[in-house]
């Protein structure tokens, strides 16, 4: 990278667009990702987000090359336009602008921004642990996480039909938040409640807002006693297992159980709600170790731990699969590419916040800093300690396929509990069908897609 | 375009995929497009096509004289009588009464196909605010939000009368929200864990009673009062198997099951015995069936009891599988109201006495509350509603680099930028020591007003900085000032003009001044201005 410093003036036609080493790899700037959104025809504001993104690109580019004056001079201009308690798009950069400061500060060039951090240690974010009552409220304020609940209760309970022993694996983010309504709706089904037994992993995602101040034993014990008032038997358990390894006690356990069950007529439902993008895919190489690796595949330069769970999900041959998560890509290596697409995705819960919680409220704090918490594993941090690791919809189609495993689509009943949701909701949301799949939509943009997968 | 005596333009084109926005009239004049579908289901009706505006438009129809607006054009020409204005009223001939149906301004609505059309203009209003307007009106007691006015009226009428409410006192308008809160809601398991207090004998025997069984008239009363939740209630009580046989026998005969049944019900009354070790009958289920027990509960009954100990039955990998699960299912913490209630149960076993109605334990699951307007409601509301005031904000960016500054900057330079090693003029040379980035130390003649501008130096006021801080434009306008960063904004200039420019001057240690006029003048500095200057 350049060495402002000790660069002579440069001619006239390297002063042109583009004339930064970096910026040549950048992606083309795309357009305008909203309608509405304000463009920069002629001398925008510098509130303008098409503006704050390319000062923030600016500035990861003078982090990435260890340019503290230029980088600071970015930050200095950023922190001015966008202040923590702006508009949305304010609040996004700002976002964005704290976790450029913890990327500085943890690569050390930035001197005086490191020197800043060691100091000051209020970069952290303040992630309120919730309450599991606030959880469930919290949940319950935006369709985020109720849309895919919605979606994957309806392919559940359709594809679960009959069976009279039904095994839910909950791989939830929002910590089993789902599942009162799946009993509730199980136990009104017409031909009598099931059996239900539900494994969930634990402490998979402790370290992942929202946190909960409430172990998974007592929550379990919490759905138990639910599930009997609705006159259903729920068993619950527990699986210690974690996501950097794709959950791979989970599945020893749930391999060694199929083999008991599997005659028997139980079904196998693997609910994978915003979780299965935590698991390392093959952007983060290699593979940590060859001990940790407890699938027999051999790992190889294609195969990643994400690529295996998938595998070793498809040899449980489970019922059904409901795959729900964000939909963006947050996996490249391009520090630049992710801010962008990062960006570019992460004003959508800023855009919504306003539709339903107050300025100033406590519950919109710790929403907006669980979104702070993400853009800062986007941003900040590399390796595995970078979690957040989004893939679009079209990749995870692909990846489900690859692991023979065929779209199952959703029916009329999904469909219209999902519009039924929606309607609670703020005008902003909708929904669209895509092939088999349905995906929530805020203002027209993507925001999060449901599939559901049988074996091939 | 023929212009029909309603105010309206007649289109033959078909009005499918029509944008909404050619749906404007530019002349003024109102737009009506009327459309022709065979596809309509009267094949002779008119499809109209409406603009957002034009259909959202209460008075459409104004009196030149004196502004009155109507919303239908004939009472607008009864009004023009009085204005002694010619006015013409429809004819109302038979082939003028032809049926019109409307569609929906939004393309991507299934109303927008005028094979869908809907056939009162009323109609299409109200389904066009309700899917695809504001919902500007707000129920004050539930938050829900309308965008037909009428809709929330009809709602404010009922609001309070039809919500669900948990034991906790919290209110829910939606199903699933109250679902979800009820599952986890303490409200839930004090009253199983009540329950389980009445050491009655007769209740021993009903160990693993169907949940449903329970006999208790308030709780069956609310839970058929629950619209969505048919009671799956099989039988009275001694048909009432226990929740096992019916699980059990449905399923494929793998001898494995029967025992697995048994083991679940073992997995949950571990619980009971170990949250509640003083009581003195663990296997009490939280039915408070006063009915003696059949045979054929007590026949379940053992099994149960049983269970816990059994695993020697069980396939060991069965017994490994779910050790795990029987250890964190006890594991429920000893929560206090169940003790107080268990005090109080043992210490007047008198169980109806413990079972009098109390607002704040009834056992609702799912409850219609009636009772609109009662103090109950009042605090629920204002429970429901945690919001608190705004604690402090985190600490801003702003004074993030305020400490950047007191901590890079010598203790006479408290100045933010001079912290920043941004500024360097009028600074004298002791102060540029302490700058961590002192490659640019511009001569004192150099720290003229435009360098001020472009790099935000001017220090020799505190107000000017303050004003940079700010983010208000020193001199001139904000874009002018800030543009010096080259983010494209500068109108003919190339997007990274100027901040190559910037980073070219600061990389010579040139004359910032030039620079910046440079950038100031639109981008159409050269090379050779740079090379100048430095």
């Amino acid at each position: 990278m350049m060495q402002f410093t000790e660069t002579p003036p440069q001619p006239l036609h390297q002063i042109t667009p583009f004339s930064i080493p970096t910026m040549n790899k950048n992606q083309i700037h795309r357009a305008r990702p909203w309608p509405g959104f304000p463009t920069s025809k002629g001398l925008g504001s510098f509130g303008d987000a098409n503006c704050m993104e390319q000062l923030l690109v600016h500035c990861a580019n003078a982090i990435e090359s260890n340019d503290a004056t230029l980088a600071q001079q970015i930050l200095w201009v950023l922190n001015n336009i966008a202040p923590p308690d702006g508009d949305s798009n304010q609040r996004l950069t700002c976002a964005f602008l704290r976790a450029l400061i913890v990327r500085a500060a943890k690569s050390g060039t930035c001197k005086m921004l490191a020197a800043m951090a060691n100091a000051h240690c209020n970069l952290s974010i303040d992630i309120h642990t919730f309450s599991v009552i606030e959880l469930a409220s919290f949940v319950d304020l935006t369709p985020w996480h109720r849309f895919g609940f919605t979606a994957a209760n309806a392919a559940i309970l359709e594809a679960v039909e009959g069976y009279s022993v039904i095994h839910i694996v909950d791989l939830s983010l929002t910590h089993c938040m789902q599942i009162p309504t799946l009993i509730d709706a199980i136990a009104n089904r017409l031909e009598g409640p099931p059996l239900l037994k539900l494994t969930v992993a634990g402490g998979a995602t402790e370290d992942i807002p929202p946190m909960l101040d409430l172990s998974y034993e007592e929550l379990g014990s919490k759905l138990v006693n639910f599930a009997r008032s609705r006159n259903v038997m729920l068993e619950f358990r527990v699986v210690a297992s974690t996501y950097a390894d794709g959950f791979s006690s989970l599945i020893e356990q749930l391999r060694v159980q199929h083999l008991v069950y599997a005659e028997s007529g139980e079904a196998l439902v693997i609910n994978c709600h915003m979780m299965l993008h935590y698991i390392p895919e093959e952007t983060l190489s290699p593979l940590p170790n060859a001990n940790s690796n407890l699938y027999s595949f051999e790992p190889s330069s294609t195969s990643s731990f994400r690529t295996m769970f998938l595998k070793a999900l498809r040899g449980l041959d489970p019922t059904v699969v409901v795959l729900v998560d964000e939909d963006a890509d947050l996996t490249s290596n391009n520090l630049v590419c992710r801010l962008r697409s990062a960006f570019n995705y992460l004003w959508i819960p800023y855009d919504t916040v306003d539709t339903f919680l107050p300025q100033g409220s406590k519950q919109r704090q710790w929403y907006e800093a669980d979104i702070c918490w993400k853009i800062e594993n986007v941003i900040a941090h590399e390796g595995l300690q970078r979690v957040d690791r989004l893939e679009p919809k079209s990749r995870w189609v692909q990846r489900m396929r690859n692991a023979n495993f065929r779209g199952l689509s959703f029916g009329e009943d999904a469909v219209s509990e999902v519009k039924t949701m929606l309607d609670e909701h703020a005008a902003g949301w909708g929904f669209k069908k895509e092939e088999d799949d349905l995906v929530l939509t805020w203002k027209g943009h993507n925001v999060v897609f449901a599939t559901a997968w049988v074996p091939a | 375009m023929n212009l029909k005596q309603h105010h309206g333009q007649r289109l033959s084109s078909c009005a499918k995929g029509m944008q909404t926005s050619s749906l404007h009239d530019k002349t003024g004049t109102l737009p009506r497009q009327l459309v022709r579908n065979p596809q309509v289901n009267d094949p002779d009706a008119e499809v109209i096509a409406l603009s957002p505006k034009t259909l959202l438009a209460t008075n459409r129809f104004v009196c030149e004289i004196c502004n009155k607006g109507f919303q239908r054009d004939q009472n607008l020409q009864l009004h023009r009588r009085g204005h002694n204005l010619p006015w013409k009223l429809r004819q109302r001939s038979s082939k003028e009464v032809k049926k019109r149906v409307y569609v929906c301004p939004e393309p991507s609505c299934v109303h927008h196909d005028p094979s869908r059309a809907l056939g009162d203009l009323t109609g299409i209003k109200k389904h066009f605010c309700r899917k695809h307007g504001e919902k500007k009106w707000k129920c004050d007691k539930c938050s829900k939000k309308y965008a037909v006015q009428s809709d929330w009226k009809a709602h404010s009428k009922i609001c309070g009368t039809r919500e669900y409410k948990c034991d906790c006192g919290t209110l829910f308008s939606r199903r699933d929200s109250f679902i979800t809160h009820r599952a986890f809601c303490d409200a839930l398991a004090e009253e199983s864990a009540r329950a389980q207090t009445h050491p009655q004998p007769q209740n021993q025997n009903q160990a693993v009673a169907n949940p449903s069984s329970e006999s208790d008239p308030k709780v069956q009363a609310v839970d058929s009062s629950a619209p969505p939740a048919p009671a799956p209630t099989p039988a009275p009580a001694p048909a009432s198997a226990p929740v096992q046989v019916s699980a059990s026998a449905p399923a494929p005969a793998a001898p494995t099951l029967p025992q697995s049944t048994s083991v679940i019900s073992s997995s949950v009354l571990p619980i009971r015995s170990s949250e509640l070790p003083e009581n003195p009958t663990p296997i009490v289920e939280e039915a408070p069936v006063p009915a003696p027990a059949p045979a054929g509960l007590n026949g379940s009954c053992s099994t149960s009891t049983s269970s816990g100990s059994n695993g020697g039955s069980r396939s060991s990998v069965f017994a490994s599988l779910f050790a795990s699960s029987t250890a964190s299912t006890s594991l429920q913490p000893p929560q206090p109201p169940a003790f107080t209630d268990l005090i109080r149960a043992m210490g007047r076993p008198d169980r109806p006495a413990d079972l009098a109605p109390s607002t704040s334990t009834e056992p609702i699951s799912l409850c219609l509350s009636t009772n609109h307007g009662s103090s109950i409601f009042g605090t629920a509301g204002q429970e429901r509603r945690q919001y608190a005031p705004p604690p402090q904000p985190a600490m801003s960016a702003t004074a993030l680099l305020q400490k950047a500054a007191q901590m890079g900057a010598a203790a006479t330079n408290a100045s933010l930028l001079r912290g920043f090693g941004i500024v360097s003029s009028s600074s004298s040379s002791e102060q540029q020591d302490s700058l961590q980035w002192g490659q640019r130390q511009v001569e004192p003649e150099n720290a003229s007003v435009p360098a001020g501008l472009g790099l935000g130096l001017p220090c020799d006021g505190s107000s000017g900085l303050k004003e940079l801080m700010m983010g208000t434009p020193v001199f001139g306008p904000k874009q002018t000032t800030l543009d010096f960063l080259g983010l494209g904004m500068a109108a003919g200039g190339s997007p990274n003009g100027g901040l190559s420019a910037l980073i070219t001057s600061i990389g010579g240690g040139l004359d910032v001044a030039a620079a910046a006029a440079a950038s100031f003048g639109g981008g159409d500095f050269t090379g050779k201005d740079i090379g100048r200057s430095s």
